[in-house]
């Protein structure tokens, strides 16, 4: 084998490292965007159509643009972020450009679910907007909105492989330039054996987790 | 009070302009159960959302206590939509949340203290008969319980309104009766006016002081239930009138009648009131020389005073006839010959 064990743990770090961070700032910027995208729709709490078509045009202009390509073009940024275009924490800012306005997508989605007469039953008792965000529409759409950050989690997962082309490294990296390309099979194995585990393990945790905060 | 002056809702589909709500006055007194009727589509559920600005009427006043509501701030609006309690036909309650949490919610909202509220939801609680299920979850309670938990969340605020949007339309004859029951027993012990809608007729006939009949955005009758019941005038209103009170003669009955073309007169008679306890038809026949005979008959309850509706065959020598007929008048019996029948 082409590399040793220490290596691989480190690649595992790396991956756990950059899709962590990254779903953690996606999450600060598509979460708000995800419930902007709702309640400024037609006939929505908070309806705006110039908000919702400029969120619109800009969500859907990033979530086309191809993660690798995402990645190269936004150097300059990154570079003015981080203070790098390379290594781990410079792919951080690429993953989060792609995750963020995949994670408002999903967050759409999931609260697009909560029944519209729970958002009228919460008018009629005279909730503000922002009660019936937090504490109607949110709680309500919770188990749901858990299965899509789990969706989000394991797309980050997969995204984070690519990072190696900026020398991110991660498991990805490691599976390309050593299983890959030096035709190391048993390295291959090894990574993306480590990875299917982690994504079970993610999609068990976004499982279990769901359904605990189905009743809060 | 509630007054609807010249409300109207215009929506736009498409092109196309949808006119929902077509000018309806209204006045609901404190104190009442109002119920409005009308098929699918007659323009109820705009015009109940009017009173609680869930809609904005395109034209015209809502005035509660007085007070033109279209003219309110929002924040206002939010203030005035506390007095005012409403609930739904599908519940709409919170199925994250406890029982318990559901009820509390409009107390939360509105930043009552914990203690207040644990007093204020236990009590309401107890009021719907649903104390022992405060820690379940809505999905784990049936169609009339939820109805029940909306009912007490309504009232969590003590409003002076109850707006009720077909509740009762989801639930079986009998969960729809307690339902009534309960609305009857809120509007009599906290004094609360009662603003529902429906389609179904026996709703109002149960529990409503007055009724509107609404068809294409427009009211074409009101009044008194007792009223629209016992002498219903638009076609549409006399077909909800028979969809509980089945005042036609039987097919069968009007085959046998049109094949024994008999000539003999037959008349409607509708008493009220007092005029039932009477034995009039003994007295009739016994006074004069006539026979009657019942063909179809019902007696029924409106508003806690018996109605009944008679189909009666007379038989006789015609001024005999005339003489019983004036002497059934003057008994506050209403009559009406009905010859369709035979013709």
């Amino acid at each position: 084998m082409s590399v040793n064990y220490e290596q691989i743990l480190e690649a595992l770090w790396e991956t756990v490292y950059m899709t962590g961070a990254a779903f953690g700032f996606s999450l600060l910027i598509g979460f708000p965007l995800g419930i902007l995208l709702v309640v400024t729709r037609k006939g929505h709490l908070l309806e705006s159509e110039p908000i919702s078509k400029v969120l619109n045009v800009v969500i859907n202009i990033f979530r086309s643009v191809p993660f690798i390509i995402l990645m190269v073009a936004i150097i300059p940024l990154t570079r003015l972020i981080v203070g790098t275009s390379i290594g781990t924490a410079a792919a951080i800012v690429p993953l989060v450009f792609y995750a963020g306005p995949y994670i408002a997508r999903l967050i759409e989605n999931s609260l697009l679910e909560v029944d519209k007469g729970v958002i009228e039953a919460a008018q009629a008792m005279g909730a503000s907007p922002m009660q019936i965000i937090f504490r109607f529409l949110i709680p309500e759409a919770l188990s749901s909105l858990v299965l899509a950050l789990t969706i989000a989690m394991v797309g980050l997962i997969g995204a984070s492989a690519m990072a190696g082309a900026i020398g991110g490294g991660g498991l990805g990296d490691l599976a390309i330039t050593y299983g890959y390309q030096r035709f190391d099979t048993l390295v291959m194995f090894i990574t993306v054996a480590i990875l299917v585990v982690l994504v079970q393990g993610v999609q068990s945790l976004g499982n279990v987790l769901s359904r605990t905060v189905r009743r809060s | 009070m509630i007054q609807f002056e010249g409300v109207a809702k215009t929506y736009q589909s498409g092109k196309q302009e949808i006119h929902a709500l077509n000018g309806i006055d209204l006045t609901v007194e404190t104190g009442e159960i109002y119920g409005v009727i009308g098929f699918s589509g007659a323009g109820k559920s705009s015009l109940i959302r009017t009173v609680n600005l869930l809609e904005r009427p395109s034209a015209g006043r809502v005035l509660i206590q007085g007070q033109d509501i279209s003219t309110l701030s929002s924040k206002e609006i939010r203030t005035i939509r506390k007095d005012i309690g409403m609930i739904f036909q599908h519940f709409n309650l919170l199925n994250s949340k406890t029982v318990y949490h559901n009820v509390a919610m409009p107390l939360l909202l509105a930043k009552t203290p914990k203690s207040d509220i644990d007093k204020q939801v236990k009590n309401l609680l107890d009021f719907v008969g649903l104390a022992d299920q405060a820690q379940k979850y809505p999905d784990q309670l049936s169609g009339g319980q939820k109805q029940r938990i909306g009912i007490a969340r309504a009232l969590a605020t003590n409003p002076s309104v109850l707006l009720c949007d077909e509740a009762t339309s989801a639930l079986d004859p009998q969960t729809t009766k307690s339902i009534l029951d309960l609305l009857r027993k809120i509007n009599k012990e906290y004094n609360i006016t009662i603003l529902l809608i429906t389609h179904e007729m026996g709703v109002i006939r149960e529990i409503c002081d007055k009724v509107a009949v609404l068809e294409a955005g427009k009211v074409i009758e009101q009044g008194s239930v007792f009223d629209i019941f016992s002498n219903p005038q638009q076609p549409t209103t006399k077909r909800f009138v028979r969809s509980v009170m089945n005042d036609e003669l039987p097919e069968s009955l009007l085959a046998q009648i049109q094949a024994a073309k008999s000539d003999n007169a037959i008349y409607r008679l509708q008493f009220t009131g007092t005029s039932v306890g009477k034995p009039f038809m003994s007295r009739v026949s016994r006074d004069f020389n006539v026979d009657l005979n019942v063909l179809f008959g019902n007696i029924t309850e409106l508003q806690g005073v018996p109605y009944g509706n008679l189909i009666v065959e007379f038989s006789g020598v015609p001024s005999e006839i005339e003489l019983a007929l004036s002497s059934i008048r003057d008994s506050d019996i209403h009559i009406e010959e009905v010859n369709n029948y035979v013709s």
